[in-house]
């Protein structure tokens, strides 16, 4: 029924812009097409803005710098712009398509990269896009970065309507969700553990990195499956022009980028390794066991792509990264991997089209030693393959039509252990293996009614089919196991299909001032089982199905957008309000590693949030930066927990505020400065005691009644460049930081001891983990 | 028991990266209304069964719990009812005759009256009942001195066969001459056999004695006297949940706090439970080092 009322949804959109077309496009158009470019690497620049002079407006490169516009036959002024890049212009003449590809010179010094958005100055004001920001990986170098790691994650979190899950974590929740309910995508590719150490650095390499997307709410229709964002990370193609190298020593890794062409410019590669160096120091310890210890973490990213020709280009993308931790006792070892493939094919200079192949795949490992009673096993992997097809439809100069599918098969192996040699005590407990596709079909299309107007709606149909081999529990209205059905292997024994409309409009009351409001209506099949805050590496997914229905929001946006002094100071307030069914959390006490009967600890009920975010964005002669403010509220309420009472959830921290400022002193000395001011994380403390067993124990609260202490503190960094000899390639500067500079000792947990000398009293104990941090990097390119 | 390591192996891993540090912190809790406690075992040995009637209290009163006294404390199991005497030199404990003792496979239920906890001059009455199950007499124990990085001491080593018919939830307490070493809650050690069901266990580390504990330094010719509790599942939960509550929590591995389960009705909260217990003996080796 839905399927037949998308598809139906689908030939009225396509008829409506066909007949469009016909009625608005002049008799004789022509396009001009092709990519946008840095001529310095060949990197295609993303998002770099496209401008037809003589009709006042344009168009933005995609994700693959491409661009198009049609137009009459004429003479036409077109200009590209690109923060951190001289401007473009050049008199055409259209009475033909025309392909011209761009190269945009950098300027001199990176200090003017370093800005929130890389795009066209009013960017802000005049694009449809709420919600969103990007974040080149330039911006993201100049903040300053815990332990010295530059972290495309722990910028993420220093925007406004995004905040950390605990201190130092990688996970994040955006505007009051859940970190499950953010899809982290590397080059299309989904990352469902996107952490290093426990969660205190993010996966990304940033020397691999080109930038960072977030999606807080008007997710495209082009993508689902989460909840609360979407964010893209794409990696670099590879310098086209040139060798060359970029790398850096710091306090807790060491990094190397290779990247060049390959015989010629329409081949290039690019091969970044990471890996922490904690371990190097171990074999000097005094006691042989723990010189025997390992515990470091790696990445690899490796890029290549050719271009065939104008109209078709190759990529070809993978990351590797483990944590590996032993010592003589057991072993940990856990990591992420993903190719993608990705084919650009232009059916012709007016239709764009991109083909992936995309492997994702996510497991950890533990085992202890074997020859002992105590030896085991316990493995658990998640994989997905994915089909992905988009299409770009650049009708005219006013309206792009998107629309694309694509397919996911998730294998979950939730958990096997199993002793290990023939002394181990231990049998085998596998959990079965899951399987189920995952599909969105999307349309969407953008508009221009006048120079004031704009408009955006698509539609995503997405579906998930669980199928078979499946053994699922069966349980009662108490949650107790009655019985168990078995399927047969191949039987799609489940399925949800739901539309999932996105709507946005834009009103421009003038060139620096400008309206927006947006709908989107998410929905997500797979979740973490995770019932911590900031989780652990085996905390395992798990999809809907026949107990679990899919998790379904509903957020609405409305944004005022205003820049002053000639676009250097952008300013903007969106208050959004998102509604969710079927939100999940878990009964108290859950049990969720390696319980075949998970979903039994599962309890369902619904949740909302609500928020105002106001922003101010720097980005003037000097002094760049953003001062974020955002007061919001998120709320559960679940049966079975809190007596059924609605309860703060894990991450309602109302009030946030992040400055993020960058200073040049000089050309070679830049100061760097963030300060993170929030409410503290919802918690439960006792407010009863009772004695038993020679111990006091607690009797709590109402769930999420009281409150952390409030979080803050101040980063600072100085980054001294080095100016290059002359006729040397080498380049290099030095990154001194300090993370948290004031020391404050930022509560990461707060417990209820008894007393060292009488174990009838009880105190409040308060743990932090990190007093002030300071860290050297140098970094270097060749 | 895969819990635990594991736990222990990611805080390991935690500690190598950051070394966290903990001070006083100041906090107003609000009050919290009174419950009745209790906590009972009956067990299969020949002795004085206890009940422990008390009262629960604001977090912060930070004086030894209100013992319950005058109740009517009986335990009936079949057809038998036994009255429950309160020990007058320990106010609130209520005692079985010294020649009691409970059987494999039996049910004893407690039942408790004439407590006024809510003080509304109507006595109220609460009732639990438990199981004893059946444990296997453990073939031997195996004593090891072992040093390990960051401490040292005598390892317990299990050999005993798990019943593959049934599933089975233990706990081991251990005792050197005599004196029960592992006598308070975080040091009761419980396992189910989800993992090892039906398996002979060829000296997996049951207990650890640590020479740096007070008591625990076993020296030798000291008698070690382990012993198997067979337990229920739901006491099995209730101390896994306890020992979760009471070792505090963090952001990375900890749930929501939430308040411990009880078997206890009528919103009393501790637990009644009935264990059967099997002991093995080794006396310890001269010490080398």
């Amino acid at each position: 029924m839905i399927r037949n009322l998308f598809f139906t949804v689908l030939l009225f959109f396509i008829s409506i812009h066909v007949s469009a077309s016909g009625i608005d496009d002049p008799p004789v158009s022509y396009s001009i097409s092709g990519h946008v470019s840095d001529a310095a690497t060949g990197e295609v620049l993303i998002a770099a803005n496209v401008y037809i002079r003589e009709l006042g407006s344009g168009s933005v490169t995609n994700a693959y710098g491409y661009y198009s516009i049609t137009l009459a036959s004429g003479s036409y002024s077109i200009g590209v712009s690109y923060v951190g890049y001289q401007s473009f212009e050049k008199k055409i003449l259209l009475t033909e398509n025309q392909v011209l590809n761009i190269e945009l010179l950098p300027k001199s010094s990176e200090i003017d990269e370093v800005t929130v958005s890389s795009v066209k100055k009013n960017q802000n004001v005049s694009s449809l896009e709420m919600g969103t920001t990007q974040l080149p990986i330039q911006s993201i170098r100049r903040i300053p970065a815990f332990m010295g790691e530059v972290d495309v994650i722990k910028a993420i979190q220093l925007l406004p309507g995004v905040t950390s899950t605990s201190e130092g974590s990688s996970g994040f929740s955006v505007r009051g969700g859940a970190s499950d309910q953010n899809l982290i995508l590397l080059d299309e590719a989904t990352l469902y553990n996107a952490s290093h150490m426990l969660g205190f650095f993010s996966i990304f390499n940033n020397d691999a990195i080109k930038d960072a997307k977030l999606y807080k709410g008007d997710i495209p229709a082009s993508s689902g499956g989460r909840l609360s964002s979407l964010l893209e990370v794409r990696m670099k193609d590879g310098n086209t022009k040139q060798f060359s190298g970029t790398g850096g020593i710091g306090t807790i890794s060491s990094r190397l980028t290779l990247e060049g062409p390959v015989f010629n410019e329409k081949t290039s590669f690019l091969l970044a390794g990471r890996r922490t160096y904690a371990d190097v120091f171990l074999p000097l310890a005094k006691n042989k066991d723990i010189r025997d210890n390992k515990l470091y973490f790696y990445d690899l990213n490796a890029k290549i792509n050719h271009t065939f020709n104008d109209n078709n280009r190759l990529y070809i993308s993978s990351y590797f990264g483990r944590d590996v931790f032993k010592n003589q006792f057991a072993g940990l070892d856990f990591g992420n991997n993903t190719i993608t493939i990705r084919w650009n094919h232009l059916f012709s200079s007016r239709l764009f089209s991109n083909f992936s192949l995309i492997h994702s795949d996510y497991d950890y490992l533990i085992a202890t030693p074997e020859g002992e009673p105590n030896a085991f096993e316990w493995n658990s992997n998640l994989k997905d393959h994915s089909l992905k097809a988009d299409f770009s439809y650049y009708a005219n100069p006013v309206n792009v039509i998107k629309f694309g599918f694509v397919s996911t098969y998730h294998h979950f192996l939730p958990g096997n252990a199993r002793g290990t040699g023939s002394e181990s005590l231990f049998t085998e407990l596998l959990l079965p293996d899951n399987y189920a596709l995952e599909h969105g079909i999307y349309i969407s299309s953008e508009n221009k009614f006048g120079r004031s107007l704009s408009v955006k709606y698509g539609l995503r149909l997405s579906g998930f089919q669980n199928v078979g081999k499946a053994t699922v529990y069966n349980f009662d209205a108490n949650y107790n196991k009655i019985d168990s059905t078995v399927y047969a292997p191949g039987d799609f024994y489940n399925s949800y299909w739901g539309l999932e409309p996105r709507l946005g409009m834009s009103y421009m009351f003038s060139q620096t001032t400008s309206v927006k409001a947006s709908y989107a209506r998410t929905r997500q099949y797979v979740q973490l089982a995770q019932n911590s805050t900031a989780g652990t590496p085996l905390d395992i997914w798990f999809s809907a199905g026949k107990n679990i229905k899919p998790q379904i929001s509903d957020q609405v946006s409305l944004g005022l957008f205003r820049n002053f002094i000639s676009d250097k100071i952008e300013t903007s307030v969106e208050v959004y309000y998102k509604k969710m069914s079927n939100t999940i959390d878990f009964k108290d006490h859950a049990f969720l590693l390696l319980n075949p009967e998970l979903e039994g600890e599962t309890r369902i009920g619904k949740s909302w949030s609500a928020g105002i975010e106001f922003l101010i964005k720097l980005n003037l002669e000097k002094l760049n930066g953003w001062i974020a403010y955002t007061y919001s509220r998120t709320e559960r309420t679940i049966k079975g927990i809190n007596n059924d009472q609605p309860y703060a959830a894990p991450y309602d921290k109302p009030n946030n505020v992040s400055v993020v400022l960058n200073y040049p002193f000089t050309d070679n000395i830049q100061l760097g400065l963030n300060w993170l001011y929030s409410t503290g994380n919802p918690v439960t403390f006792p407010t009863g005691r009772f004695d038993l067993m020679g111990s006091v124990l607690p009797i709590y609260s109402k769930r999420n009644e009281y409150r952390m202490p409030d979080y803050h503190r101040l980063d600072l960094s100085l980054t001294w460049s080095i100016p290059p000899k002359q006729g040397k390639k080498w380049q290099s500067e030095f990154n001194f930081s300090i993370y948290n500079a004031y020391g404050r000792h930022n509560a990461w947990a707060i417990n209820f001891v008894p007393d060292e000398t009488d174990p009838t009293k009880t105190k409040a104990e308060l743990t932090y983990l990190f007093s002030y941090i300071p860290s050297i990097t140098y970094n270097f390119k060749f | 028991m895969f819990i635990k390591l594991i736990r222990t192996l990611i805080i390991t891993g935690t500690i190598f990266l950051a070394h966290s540090c903990t001070e006083p912190y100041d906090v107003v809790l609000d009050s919290s209304y009174t419950r009745l406690i209790v906590y009972g075992e009956i067990t299969s040995d020949t002795c004085v069964q206890k009940i422990a009637l008390s009262k629960s209290a604001d977090y912060f009163y930070n004086l030894p719990a209100q013992p319950v006294t005058a109740a009517d404390v009986t335990i009936t199991t079949g057809d038998s009812v036994i009255s429950l005497l309160e020990n007058p030199q320990i106010p609130g404990t209520y005692e079985t005759p010294a020649g009691f003792y409970g059987l494999e496979g039996q049910v004893y239920s407690l039942r408790i009256s004439n407590v006024d906890i809510n003080n509304d001059g109507n006595p109220e009455e609460y009732s639990a009942s438990a199981k004893m199950p059946f444990v296997v007499q453990p073939d031997s124990i195996g004593l090891n001195y072992a040093v390990y990085p960051f401490f040292k001491g005598t390892e317990i080593l299990l050999y005993a066969r798990d019943p593959a018919e049934t599933m089975d939830f233990y706990a081991f307490r251990v005792l050197r001459n005599g004196v029960l070493l592992t006598d308070s809650l975080p040091e009761i050690n419980v396992q189910s056999d989800l993992l090892f069901n039906g398996n002979y266990t060829y000296g997996i580390q049951a207990a650890f004695l640590d020479d740096e504990k007070e008591g625990e330094k076993v020296l030798g010719g000291d008698t070690i006297c382990f012993e198997m509790q067979g337990i229920s599942e739901e006491y099995y939960k209730f101390i896994i949940e306890a020992q979760t509550e009471l070792f505090g929590s963090n952001p990375l591995f900890s749930g929501p706090p939430a308040n411990i389960s009880t078997n206890i009705s009528n919103g009393a909260l501790g637990f009644f439970t009935a264990i059967s217990i099997k002991r093995s003996y080794a006396i310890a080796p001269p010490r080398i080092n």
